[in-house]
């Protein structure tokens, strides 16, 4: 008896895992998509054009909600298809697809310091003259300000088109500086008068004798994205991360005073800022705990306008670049930038897609459905739509750093090997924020992995 | 030996006072360990603004805004399906082979199975991001990049080497005498494997099934690099929306997805642990 | 027929006899090792290949051969042993904590009563919450702003803890959220080894008198010992491997504290693109790994002779 009901379960066990498993066979060899009949050019009804794009997930799918059915409108016959990759493994993936001699995708959207590595991988296209044919009339290069377009280029080709600008800002808490009694910043303010002011920010508001407000959170903790702010504070002194031969250059004077600043802007920041990123930077802003916050520009909408994320309201939260240094003020530029693929099938639909999203037209979309930053002069002097009027000072802001960060070279390493070089930078001022070891030693450090990777 | 009545019952008793003991303890450990899922519960219903306070609250305007965005607006119904594939399915070809080969190690004296049986188990010990770039370029030249086999291929290549040296562990625990009498019987070693074994170790099989399929739930690495859109899965949606760098990381909607993602495995594992029992009362009526 | 032809009968099928025998041993294994062969293979060799290699990211294939200089250059940085030395602490802390932890837990559950079968999926659910959530929840309960970790031991006066920032607890809280990890993986392999134990030796071990402790002793333990290695080597193998706990709670810090070894390879490779000296590391870590699962499976064969 129980040997019968053994076997009958031993029969269907195996026939169920044979089953599922021949299932998962068929399904996975079968599952190849018909490729579109790839109609060339703009496409036809019958024959549309499918154009794959490889983005940061972050606003890959707003793009591909809000964007593209917008393009489609005037150029029905192409099919766009965004595909969200996590930050962490976009470059990685994009060079993959680069080198590989029958690439998936037709336009790659690079972060600011990757140009020069894929473009030195030969998959790139010339985007200005491949596409001159191509190009309307009214698309107007000389209208995108020079540092946005910057992004792209390397060894004097212009390899793709600015698509989101973004840059560091100084977020500021109006209602902290005057609980504390201090004048709101301008842009003119200096580093001096910001440390002066500092102490004064490390306030208890609601008189329990028990401080809740800080000066200032920022990125302290280990990541690749902390030396930005370093590097703005070190630019804004003047200081060059490479001199004009190519060498490193960071560990000098400048260098080591700006990494000492950023690390003892720890005294005034919220108790455990020093694993504190951009995610607990953001958070502690939008709390109204901190009266200041250096961050990505992008996240104004969220820190000052949406109540769902923020308790502050945008006449309480103020944007301009980071204060002033020997010469200038203080910011650091991180486009995304959009490029196409030398061995793509389809130019000039993709290039089709690019020239609208970067255009005067495509930029004001982008503006007033997403918030998204635009790169060219006349976006940024134009006023927006009503509704969003919030990108009033946050145009004013960005106009500001462009100039800033053409001026002071404010933009990670350009080169072919940037990352590692800026992994070493990020190791650096992880010691020095971290307490283990001096802002000297550790830039040295860096300088010497540096040199060596930049050889 | 004293059998008095007296002595047996208050044996009876301490007996009971202990189990009640350790069921409390256990229950009470159970509750701590859920604290941070807890959290992560509430978490996903409120608004972003409400996530980072000090100090945090319990009290809030509750929203099923987290969920319902990324039910509707999201890919992740899709990538959840999936994944439910790609993890059972990795996990059915896993338990399948590996058991083999766990009995293989455990009771068949083969000149060399030992030592295959290290070496695949030292295969663990790469580093997955060392084998990911190859994987993919040995996957694009096949045409298999974004294709679910392929990933559970990758997937059974880490989860085969567990089962088995874990059903090796099983195997060896159970009595020589049960597979030799049925092959005395004229049984075949498959058979005997098949038909005795196998039905003796489902409480062994099934916990090794519901460790892969986890395993393979939640693994990312080469889910990310092996898939563009087609076989994606969650966890590669979990880290999309983590690594926002642009709004940043969106608390309410990963503890939303977090949740959403653990309810279809707890649930499996509370419908195995059925199987499980009644495959063990069946084991002990064996006689 | 003669005697002779009659041997030679027997000889030949019990030669075929045996070469089937052979064949259907073989047969367990074949599936497995085909699978692991077939995927395993190009993978292993291409890393072994680019780790005595200059990587070329045109084609990310090997463009010129440089011999040992990749593995010169990882011995010689400091950062791969302070990784190294990270990754042993972190090992030595929470590999033991594991052990114990799951096993006895499973110990406590085991009682049969109504409730076993929900407590014990109770148990599953920190194993199956996505790391990188898992991270970020613990991360937001870690910390001292808006944690609620501080927040509850500020009830009890203990405390505030910075949890992520100071270099000691931040290695504490990495064993920490590992252990609630994977506690319940050694719980579930735990409680089903548990339950494979035949109840006829238990109970005969009653009546003989023997009570609670020598139980454990004598009994428990030495039956178990085969799935402890097992679950040992199994949990020792996943430890060395791990890091997105470390990735999504430290990030690796505060400096490079929590920075264990895979992250680092992670950040190389990833990161940084050095994929050839990232190959030479973890052709490395492998040797290591291997060598040292080796003395554990040495060592548990030995006690597993004991008893």
């Amino acid at each position: 008896m129980i040997s019968i009901k053994l076997v009958n379960r031993r029969i269907s066990r195996r026939a169920t895992m044979l089953m599922g498993a021949a299932a998962l066979v068929a399904h996975g060899l079968g599952s190849v998509p018909a490729k579109a009949q790839d109609g060339g050019g703009l496409g036809t009804p019958e024959a549309p054009v499918n154009l794959r794009i490889m983005a940061d997930a972050a606003y890959g799918n707003a793009w591909q909600e809000v964007m593209v059915p917008e393009f489609n409108k005037k150029y029905p016959n192409i099919k766009v298809t965004i595909d969200p990759v996590p930050y962490t493994e976009l470059l990685a993936k994009q060079m993959l697809d680069a080198t590989s001699s029958d690439p998936v995708y037709d336009i790659l959207v690079l972060d600011d310091p990757w140009t020069p590595q894929v473009a030195e991988t030969g998959a790139l296209l010339d985007i200005r003259n491949e596409t001159a044919q191509w190009t309307l009339p009214d698309y107007d290069w000389d209208d995108f300000n020079a540092a946005p377009l910057a992004a792209t280029q390397w060894k004097g080709v212009q390899y793709g088109v600015p698509m989101r600008s973004n840059m560091l800002l100084m977020f500021v808490n109006k209602t902290l500086y005057e609980k504390a009694g201090l004048p709101v910043p301008t842009p003119d303010l200096t580093w001096e008068e910001y440390l002066e002011q500092a102490p004064k920010l490390v306030q208890d508001t609601n008189g329990d004798g028990v401080v809740d407000a800080w000066a200032i959170d920022t990125y302290f903790k280990r990541d690749p994205l902390t030396p930005t702010i370093w590097q703005s504070i070190f630019n804004a002194n003047g200081g060059r991360l490479l001199d004009d031969g190519g060498k490193p250059a960071f560990n000098d004077e400048i260098g080591v005073k700006a990494l000492e600043l950023h690390a003892e802007l720890l005294k005034y920041a919220p108790p455990g800022s020093v694993s504190h990123g951009y995610s607990e930077a953001l958070a502690s802003f939008r709390q109204g705990q901190v009266a200041t916050s250096f961050n990505w520009g992008s996240v104004y909408r969220n820190s000052a306008v949406d109540p769902k994320t923020t308790t502050l309201t945008p006449d309480q939260v103020g944007l301009q670049v980071l204060p002033v240094g020997a010469k200038m003020g203080g910011s650091n530029r991180g486009i995304a930038s959009g490029t196409i693929q030398a061995k793509s099938k389809n130019k000039e639909a993709a290039w089709a897609f690019l020239q609208w999203f970067s255009s005067k037209e495509g930029e004001k979309h982008h503006v007033n459905n997403l918030g998204g930053f635009p790169a060219r002069k006349s976006t940024l002097a134009a006023t927006p739509e009503p509704g969003n009027e919030w990108l009033i000072p946050v145009f004013t802001a960005l106009q500001q750093g462009f100039d800033f960060i053409e001026a002071g070279e404010m933009w990670r390493v350009r080169h072919p090997k940037s990352d590692a070089v800026q992994q070493a930078l990020a190791d650096a001022v992880a010691a020095v924020i971290s307490g283990q070891s001096n802002a000297k030693d550790a830039l040295d450090e860096a300088a010497r992995r540096a040199a060596r990777t930049l050889r | 030996m004293s059998t008095n009545p007296s002595t047996s019952a208050v044996l009876m008793r301490r007996l009971h006072v202990g189990q009640n003991v350790r069921i409390l303890a256990g229950v009470i450990v159970a509750l701590m360990f859920l604290l941070p899922v807890f959290w992560m519960v509430l978490t996903s219903f409120k608004f972003q603004r409400d996530i980072f306070t000090t100090p945090p609250t319990f009290l809030f305007t509750p929203t099923l805004e987290n969920y319902t965005r990324y039910l509707q607006q999201s890919n992740i119904p899709y990538q959840m399906m999936n994944t439910v594939i790609v993890a059972f399915g990795a996990g059915l070809i896993s338990i399948f082979t590996g058991s083999m080969a766990g009995y293989a190690l455990a009771r068949l004296r083969i000149r060399g199975a030992g030592f295959l049986g290290v070496l695949i188990l030292m295969s663990r010990g790469v580093p997955p991001i060392a084998l990911a770039v190859p994987m993919f370029l040995v996957g694009r030249s096949l045409g298999l990049i974004d294709k679910h086999i392929y990933l559970i291929l990758a997937y059974c290549t880490f989860l085969i080497p567990y089962v088995m040296w874990l059903m090796r562990g099983f195997f060896l625990a159970l009595p020589k005498e049960l597979e030799e009498s049925a092959m005395i019987d004229g049984c075949s070693r498959l058979g005997a494997f098949f038909k005795i074994i196998v039905p003796i170790s489902l409480p062994g099989l099934l916990s090794t099934l519901i460790f892969c399929v986890i395993l393979a739930w939640e693994e990312l690495l080469f889910a990310i690099v092996l898939t563009n859109r087609i076989a994606t899965t969650v966890p590669v949606a979990i880290a999309n929306i983590a690594g926002d760098t642009v709004n940043g990381a969106n608390w309410g909607a990963l503890t939303a997805v977090g949740t959403m993602t653990v309810v279809p495995v707890v649930i499996f594992a509370l419908l195995v642990q059925k199987w499980l029992i009644q495959g063990l009362a069946d084991g002990a009526t064996k006689g | 027929m003669s005697n002779v032809q009659i041997d030679t009968q027997h000889r030949r099928r019990f030669r075929k006899e045996k070469l089937l025998d052979l064949m259907s041993r073989w047969t367990f294994m074949f599936p497995a090792g085909f699978i692991l062969i077939a995927m395993l293979a190009y993978p292993i060799v291409y890393t072994i290949d680019i780790s005595f290699a200059l990587i070329d990211l045109t084609t990310f294939r090997v463009a010129e051969w440089v011999g040992w200089d990749n593995y010169t250059y990882v011995l010689g940085d400091s950062r791969f042993w302070a990784s190294l030395k990270v990754t042993a602490i972190y090992l030595a802390l929470s590999l033991p904590i594991q052990m114990i932890l799951g096993f006895g837990i499973a110990y406590l559950i085991n009682v049969e009563w109504k409730g076993r079968g929900f407590v014990r999926a109770l148990f599953l659910i920190p194993m199956v919450v996505a790391p990188v959530v898992a991270g970020g929840v613990w991360r937001m309960m870690l910390d001292p702003l808006y944690g609620l970790t501080n927040y509850l031991l500020g009830f009890v006066g203990l405390g505030p803890y910075d949890w992520l920032g100071d270099t000691w607890l931040a290695m504490w809280t990495i064993v920490i959220i590992d252990t609630w990890r994977w506690t319940p993986f050694i719980v579930l392999i735990a409680t089903a080894s548990i339950l494979n134990l035949s109840k006829d030796i238990f109970e005969a071990a009653s009546i003989d008198g023997a009570n609670w402790w020598t139980k454990l002793w004598s009994i428990s333990i030495p039956l178990l010992l085969p799935m402890i290695a097992a679950t040992f080597i199994v949990r020792w193998l996943g430890a060395v491997k791990m890091f997105d706990i470390a990735l999504s709670a430290t990030g690796g810090g505060p400096g490079a504290s929590t920075q264990v070894i895979n992250l680092f390879i992670y950040e190389e490779a990833f990161r940084s693109l050095y994929f050839a000296e990232a190959a030479a590391m973890a052709v490395l870590v492998l040797v290591g790994t291997m060598m040292l699962t080796g003395v554990f499976l040495y060592g548990s064969r030995k006690l597993e002779d004991l008893y």
